[in-house]
């Protein structure tokens, strides 16, 4: 009853390839983002926000970056946790032997750093495909890692490679507070989303497509595989870049390569498989699942301990999450291989005939 | 003369799937290549897109030698085809597919995409009017949003024809576009070549297996048989010849 | 020219553990096709229910019997609530299913055993044999033979199965194709309940080899990653390959990390055998003992 269709027509092509097409979609949206950029900073607190909202935000960019390259252009990669820390540890070091360097510039130049080593690494992607590319991806997740490790210039010769995170100001404000990490990473993540959708909408995201549904069918319609494929590694870690630049700067604070590892990877992965492969909508349904799913753990754990009397450990706790997870994936996989993105979908679909069955 | 192939011979390994085969495309004309199965049509098809690379002769098109061409070379020069296994996108929708094929004349650069406003929103409008009107043409509006894995056969074949069509080619290769569809589909499809060399005069090579079909819409017919071409003329001239009926023609086909 | 042997001799054992961890990963994949990414997980598990039982007193054999029966069920119920409902997906979806799998196991296995490391007892001495190190200044031990004789026996079965015996050949017809298996008649589901248990079966033999060597620790998890590399150079069906592919894997990251190690800090371990699979990949992408795979349009 209110989410009808009846009586928008769209009388362009323009109107016709919008991003929401259906009003109800664009006002929902829109009061979204009003929540997002207006209400949540003014009411909420500091724990939500940095240990829920900036999170959610980060692992977003990263899932979105995955889903570039993983659901888009079907090249699966387990490397998405290099990618992060070469952002983190090139936008660390360009504030600091880059005089004047403004923060924003420094997480372009982490995005940038982490697309040129995944141009490299998805050069293989030229020449195997599938699982055999994923083991590629390994390679690049352990030796930038190792690397990372070794080479000190990195951490700025730290004996245990961890870095702090320099103060960042912008236009001459500081950005200390919680509230304003919050802001700054939804502000960036809010434009690299809309630009990734558009790219998806785009030419770029029906040659990703082409290549992930049938790339020999692709290149005899004139797709350039090379290109496509390396432009899809580059973008999709130029936002796993980015993402790590804001995991260092607006979330953690202080870095260590080993918060980079390939349990991270298999996060962001199962990120986008819960959410939805294929989908912007996904990206962000699955990053926020996954980091509020602990949390949530955590409170019911504590919960049946109060109320129960039964004493759960730390590590009974993290091995059941692990269980759940693992669970989770499962179940998906069985039920809905679109993930939650779809179930959505599914969900709107009802919504515009309720309240009538059929 | 906008196609020529000279004196092609390709083998795989001991199997010879094209031995010595020649003949002519005229300009805006429907060339049909038929034989029975096996005889090398769709390799030498594939040949002629650059997919396979003979290893002896050479083909011209349009005036400009090739011994080995690839896709994406065809592609550009303006040779189009479609897939006997139908070689959609399976995840993406018509309108999708049918738009990847304008992919050659799109010149936005992917920062420009990114943006959307300007340039890359206006190319991305006009190429989707062309689109449209071939959607039109090909009467497949009802599914422009369907995701093409869900269509059923002979709807499918006709995106792929128009997904074709989008990269407006000087050269339709058709393989086998019939295959599989019953006698109004068929109707339908054949109506649909002879509009497409109407309208946007196409020169089209089509592989078919239907005789009833390649008699009516063809004007000029190759037949080859275990890779040699045996016979090359109008449907009549070749209806009439001894060597094709020996080869299969020798039950009345419907 | 001693040391040279001395490293390459260690690489070859620890090749062989290789090995028995990757004959666990081609056994799944030769009879259904499944990248089973849980492999190391399932040799986690095994070993650390084996231990356990020991630890809490019980007899060597019976302790195994019982773990060894634990796998199989392990097995039947991965079968039954991951694999069949996923029959005709593809790869890609199999693949993250086993990458769930390994998640709940891991949880699992600690939930069950708790997450302390422990050692693990033979009975037979891990230490050089005498002899031969004083005289050839080699260091082999007893341990290190017996190693290598199990994978050779495991490696004898396993070929002797898929190649001659009916089951071998409808494991194989299964990895094939599964709807034309089920379309002859091959009952699927049994066939999978049965390389399941088979492959929890390495995965006990492996675990219990890797548990003496290294101990048993949640780290045991991640040597199943080392089998890819081991994998892509043998190829992913072939027995004969997973042993070839340990052993160039093991003798080849400890030379590199004798020889070239010091030159950029060690710790080569980590990366080196994935950039060998890497390089290889890129020229002979099936492996050395893989099939080509043509693509047709």
């Amino acid at each position: 009853m209110l989410y009808r269709e009846a009586g928008q027509f769209k009388s362009t092509y323009g109107q016709d390839q919008q991003i929401f097409p259906i009003l109800q979609d664009r006002v929902a949206v829109a009061a979204l983002l009003v929540v997002a950029f207006v209400v949540v900073p003014l009411i909420g607190n500091q724990y939500w926000f940095s240990a829920i909202l900036t999170p959610f935000l980060v692992f977003s960019l990263a899932a979105l970056g995955l889903n570039i390259l993983t659901g888009y252009a079907g090249q699966l990669s387990l490397g998405t946790a290099a990618f992060m820390a070469v952002g983190a540890f090139m936008a660390y070091n360009a504030v600091l032997r880059i005089p004047h360097m403004p923060i924003l510039g420094a997480f372009v130049i982490g995005g940038l750093c982490a697309a040129a080593v995944g141009i490299v690494f998805g050069l293989p992607s030229l020449r195997i495909k599938g699982l055999y590319l994923a083991v590629a991806t390994l390679a690049c997740q352990f030796f930038v890692l190792w690397a990372i490790n070794r080479v000190g210039w990195f951490s700025n010769y730290s004996s245990s490679g961890v870095i702090t995170a320099q103060r960042i100001e912008i236009l001459g404000y500081p950005i200390e507070h919680s509230r304003d990490k919050y802001l700054l990473t939804l502000v960036i993540v809010a434009m690299m989303a809309l630009a990734a959708k558009n790219l998806m909408r785009s030419e770029t995201g029906r040659a990703f497509m082409a290549i992930r549904d049938m790339d020999v069918a692709a290149s005899v319609i004139g797709i350039p595989m090379m290109k496509t494929k390396l432009l899809a590694f580059a973008i999709s870690s130029f936002y796993c870049g980015v993402a790590g630049a804001l995991y260092a700067y607006c979330y953690l604070g202080t870095v260590e390569p080993e918060a980079f590892t390939l349990d991270l990877s298999f996060r962001v992965l199962f990120m986008i498989i819960i959410g939805g492969v294929g989908s912007i909508l996904g990206s962000f349904l699955g990053a926020g699942f996954i980091t509020l799913f602990p949390i949530f753990l955590n409170v019911l754990s504590r919960t049946a301990e109060a109320t129960l009397g039964i004493e759960m450990s730390h590590a009974v706790v993290s091995n059941a999450e692990a269980m759940i997870f693992g669970g989770l994936i499962i179940f998906f996989l069985i039920v809905e291989p679109a993930g939650l993105a779809r179930l959505w979908q599914i969900a709107k679909e009802k919504l515009r005939l309720w309240p009538f069955p059929h | 003369m906008i196609l020529a192939v000279e004196n092609v011979s390709l083998s795989f390994g001991g199997v010879k799937a094209l031995q010595d085969v020649s003949f002519d495309v005229k300009e805006h004309e429907i060339r049909a290549i038929i034989g029975p199965n096996g005889a090398g049509k769709s390799s030498m098809l594939n040949v002629l897109n650059g997919v396979y690379h003979p290893q002896k002769g050479k083909i011209v098109f349009r005036d400009q030698e090739f011994r080995g061409m690839d896709p994406h070379r065809a592609a550009s020069l303006g040779i189009a085809r479609t897939f006997q296994n139908i070689a959609l996108f399976k995840g993406m929708s018509v309108l999708d597919n049918v738009m990847s094929g304008r992919n050659l004349k799109m010149r936005c650069n992917f920062l420009q995409q990114a943006l959307w406003v300007g340039p890359a929103k206006r190319e991305e409008l006009v190429h989707r009017r062309a689109v449209e009107e071939i959607i039109d043409f090909l009467e497949i509006q009802h599914v422009r949003r369907t995701p093409v894995g869900r269509l059923p056969y002979g709807l499918q074949k006709r995106v792929e024809l128009a997904r074709a069509l989008a990269a407006e080619p000087a050269l339709l290769l058709l393989d086998e576009p019939m295959a599989g569809m019953n006698l109004e589909e068929k109707q339908d499809m054949c109506r649909f070549v002879l509009d497409v060399n109407d309208h946007y005069g196409t020169t089209i090579v089509l592989i078919e297996h239907d005789m009833g079909v390649v008699m009516d819409i063809s004007n000029r017919v190759v037949v080859l048989d275990y890779g040699r071409k045996i016979a090359d003329g109008t449907p009549d001239e070749v209806r009439g010849n001894q060597k094709v009926i020996d080869a299969y023609l020798g039950v009345a086909h419907a | 020219m001693s040391f040279f042997i001395e490293v390459v001799a260690g690489g070859l054992l620890a090749g062989v553990m290789y090995s028995l961890v990757a004959l666990g990963f081609v056994l799944i994949y030769k009879a259904s096709g499944v990248f089973n990414f849980a492999q190391g997980s399932m040799v986690f598990f095994a070993a650390l229910t084996f231990v356990s039982l020991t630890e809490r007193g019980w007899n060597l054999w019976l302790a195994l019997a019982v773990t060894l029966l634990a796998m199989v069920v392990v097995g039947i119920v991965i079968e039954r609530t991951v694999l069949r409902p996923l029959v005709n997906q593809p790869p890609i979806t199999l693949l993250m299913a086993t990458i769930g799998l390994t998640f709940v196991l891991e949880g699992a296995s600690q939930l069950m055993w708790g997450s302390q490391p422990h050692g693990l007892e033979l009975g037979i001495p891990d230490v050089p044999i005498e002899w031969l190190s004083q005289k050839w200044n080699i260091n082999i031990s007893q341990f290190d033979l017996f190693a290598a004789f199990v994978a050779g026996v495991l490696v004898a079965i396993l070929a002797l199965l898929f190649q001659k015996t009916r089951i071998g050949r409808a494991l194989r017809a299964v990895a094939d194709d599964h709807q034309a298996a089920l379309a002859v008649g091959i009952p699927l589901q049994h066939i999978w309940a049965i390389v399941w248990a088979v492959a929890g079966f390495v995965a006990l033999v492996a675990g219990v080899m890797w548990g003496v060597r290294n101990g048993v620790q949640y780290a045991l998890t991640f040597t199943a990653l080392k089998a890819l590399p081991v994998l892509i150079l043998g190829g992913f069906e072939s027995i004969a390959g997973a042993i070839v592919g340990g052993l160039i894997i093991g003798a080849g990251e400890k030379l590199a990390e004798v020889y070239l190690g010091p030159y950029v800090g060690g710790g080569i371990e980590s990366w080196f055998a994935y950039v060998i699979a890497l390089l290889f990949l890129l020229v002979r992408p099936e492996g050395l003992f893989g099939e080509k795979i043509i693509d047709r349009v």
